[in-house]
């Protein structure tokens, strides 16, 4: 019996003494991304590399997945991060509420988790009975910067069509509520708002067909910039340099476009510094800080010509 | 039914090719119902400008079919050929962006460039599957992802842009209406009847697809005609590659994802039977205007992206059906 007890007395101080040693070492954050296969994650992750070393404070333990509606693998990659005791979760979700659940899990295990990017679901968040906070653009307010540019470029009445991301996504649904909201301010006239799922060639076929049908188009508002880019390469096939659009996210390549005026504009918003930023954030809570509420906004802006 | 009976390549002579013709009319009535129902649906439809649209449209998916068609004649089947599209892309791109080159030796190199990674990509599907015997369905499943990975890793994940202004132009340049790239296209659908039909590489490749064990028989090295059907397979994902690039003037890593699909549903509904040995080139190329027929149409007559893809999805089931039916009149 006094052995048992003496084994077990020394084993809770072997186990007390390691937990010591990795409280003083550093914090580790674990950042769980969407489809490292987009652009726009895979700047935010060398982003997050960056600011990990320059920092150096802290421990930065990435996971990207195989493609947009992959969330299996977000999910166990909270589990995992649960697993090794990590300090804090950056999360930026690829199903705002199949996502909530394995979080919560995370927050009950004492783990700091930041939400960023995309929103988790209220009503998601509500029901399993989470209070988190959200990091983030905003979607719907960056679409408008950039549908407000098309309208007042064009004035009212003029007639344009939406071109959508990926149906169900949630930044897809914001980004064409954020380009209604302009047709409804500036009283345009939408003729037709189809998805070409974020791909360049989809979206070069969709809006050639969609010019046919409607020959009168004025405006094209693409939800992302891989999407205006095939915009713009239909409306030069149709040698229709009188229509006007624009983009979202800003990306390397549609840079020269808006230089030279065949683009009107695109929206940036940061993507790079937003996992960065919310490390920061979700470092801030680790060190006792107080938690973080309501919505952290992140920066958007308007990119254009002049 | 002796072994001689099943090798055409071995007697020289075409099977049959009334039936041949007829087959191709089924899809071709079918093709000239859609295009009429969708000129009185539209009064666009047949204008000159969209055309121009399908026939451009098309050709991405009819350049890719056309590889199609070789692999599913020998019985097998390439699921790889949306990401090794993308992956020539990326590696021509990467030429076509190099510094301190004139704009005539970047063109010349990219498109080099681009055109072998594709066939080199078919090369190891074809000599993987044929080698080991396994199913080319699970082998060029891997190339899928081997293919969309390498080309994620080379670009960065990022959209490769501008190139020289003479490659662009060939992209949207059009002769009395015809896009340039369509012409590129259709020149490929004849070699590749001309391959299939009048040579002896082109019978052995239905010769397998209907009873490889009598080919082997007759002293054919049957391993390299597999990796030949499937290396021209990657060719013209490699070719599909360029065309994507002088049409967009890009390339996107993620570029393609389920264009394998459509290349599928092309030669399938183009009469070629999945289990090999049966089918044509000619049906393929009918194959890729049905579905950018209906594609374009739908669009036109403002029906909802959800049912437009049901359509799709309803044509080609009736497609197999149809060949189903097919393949039971020519048994007979």
């Amino acid at each position: 019996m006094k052995l048992i007890k003496f084994v077990a007395a020394a084993a809770t101080g072997i186990l007390l003494s390691t937990g010591i040693a990795i409280a003083e070492e550093k914090p580790v954050v674990g950042l769980i991304m969407k489809s490292l296969a987009n652009e726009f994650f895979q700047n935010m992750l060398e982003g997050a590399e960056a600011h990990a070393e320059a920092r150096g404070d802290y421990e930065l333990r990435a996971v990207g997945m195989q493609n947009e509606t992959d969330f299996e693998s977000q999910i166990n990659a909270v589990e995992n991060f649960i697993t090794q005791g990590v300090d804090a979760i950056v999360v930026a979700p690829a199903d705002s509420k199949a996502m909530v659940r394995p979080l919560k899990r995370a927050m009950e295990a004492g783990i700091v988790v930041v939400n960023f990017d995309v929103a988790l679901d209220e009503g998601a968040k509500k029901q399993q009975g989470v209070e988190l906070a959200f990091v983030g653009p905003d979607n719907r307010g960056g679409a408008k910067l950039a549908g407000d540019a098309l309208g007042q470029a064009l004035g009212e009445g003029a007639k344009v069509v939406i071109i959508e991301g990926n149906p169900g996504a949630d930044n897809a649904t914001q980004r064409r509520m954020g380009f209604e909201d302009s047709v409804a301010e500036y009283k345009l006239e939408l003729l037709d708002s189809r998805t070409a799922h974020w791909e360049t060639e989809e979206a070069n076929q969709l809006l050639a067909n969609m010019l046919t049908a409607n020959p009168d188009i004025q405006g094209v508002m693409a939800a992302n910039d891989s999407m205006a880019i095939g915009a713009v390469k239909a409306l030069e096939a149709a040698g229709r340099t009188d229509i006007k659009v624009v983009g979202f996210d800003a990306i390397p390549a549609v840079l020269p476009m808006i230089e030279d005026g065949r683009l009107l504009a695109s929206v940036d918003q940061f993507g790079k510094e937003m996992a960065a930023n919310s490390i920061d954030l979700a470092l801030e809570v680790v060190a006792g800080g107080p938690a973080l509420e309501g919505w952290v906004k992140t920066p958007i802006e308007l990119v254009s010509g002049k | 039914m002796s072994t001689a009976e099943n090798l055409p390549a071995a007697s020289g002579r075409r099977p049959l090719s009334i039936r041949s013709i007829i087959n191709n009319a089924g899809i071709g009535l079918a093709l000239l119902l859609m295009i009429i129902f969708f000129s009185v649906a539209s009064e666009h439809f047949l204008s000159a400008n969209n055309i121009t649209n399908i026939l451009t449209q098309i050709t991405i998916n009819l350049v890719l079919a056309v590889g199609m068609t070789f692999v599913i004649l020998i019985g097998g089947i390439d699921l790889s050929v949306g990401s090794v599209m993308a992956f020539a892309a990326v590696v021509a791109g990467k030429a076509i962006t190099l510094p301190g080159m004139g704009a005539t030796e970047l063109i010349i190199l990219a498109i080099l460039a681009g055109l072998m990674a594709g066939m080199i990509c078919g090369f190891i599907n074809g000599a993987v599957s044929a080698y080991w015997s396994l199913p080319s369905f699970i082998i060029t499943l891997g190339m899928l992802n081997i293919a969309r990975g390498a080309g994620l890793q080379i670009s960065g994940a990022q959209t490769i842009y501008s190139f020289p202004f003479a490659f662009e132009e060939f992209g949207s340049k059009l002769i009395f209406g015809v896009p340039v790239v369509f012409l590129v296209a259709l020149s490929l659908v004849v070699v590749a009847w001309f391959i299939l039909n009048r040579t002896v590489f082109g019978r052995l490749i239905y010769g397998i697809g209907n009873n490889e064990e009598a080919v082997r028989l007759a002293g054919h090295p049957v391993f390299w005609y597999k990796v030949a059907a499937f290396s021209i397979c990657g060719l013209t994902a490699g070719i599909a590659a360029i065309i994507y690039m002088a049409r967009l003037n890009i390339s996107s890593p993620i570029a393609g994802i389920g264009f394998e699909l459509n290349a599928i549903a092309a030669v399938i509904i183009g009469g070629t039977s999945l289990s090999g040995g049966r089918g044509s080139v000619i049906g393929t190329l009918l194959g890729a205007f049905i579905i950018g027929v209906l594609a374009n149409g739908l669009i036109l007559i403002g029906l909802s992206d959800f049912v437009r893809q049901m359509i799709t999805g309803v044509v080609i089931v009736v497609a197999v059906i149809l060949d189903h039916y097919r393949a039971k009149y020519s048994a007979t």
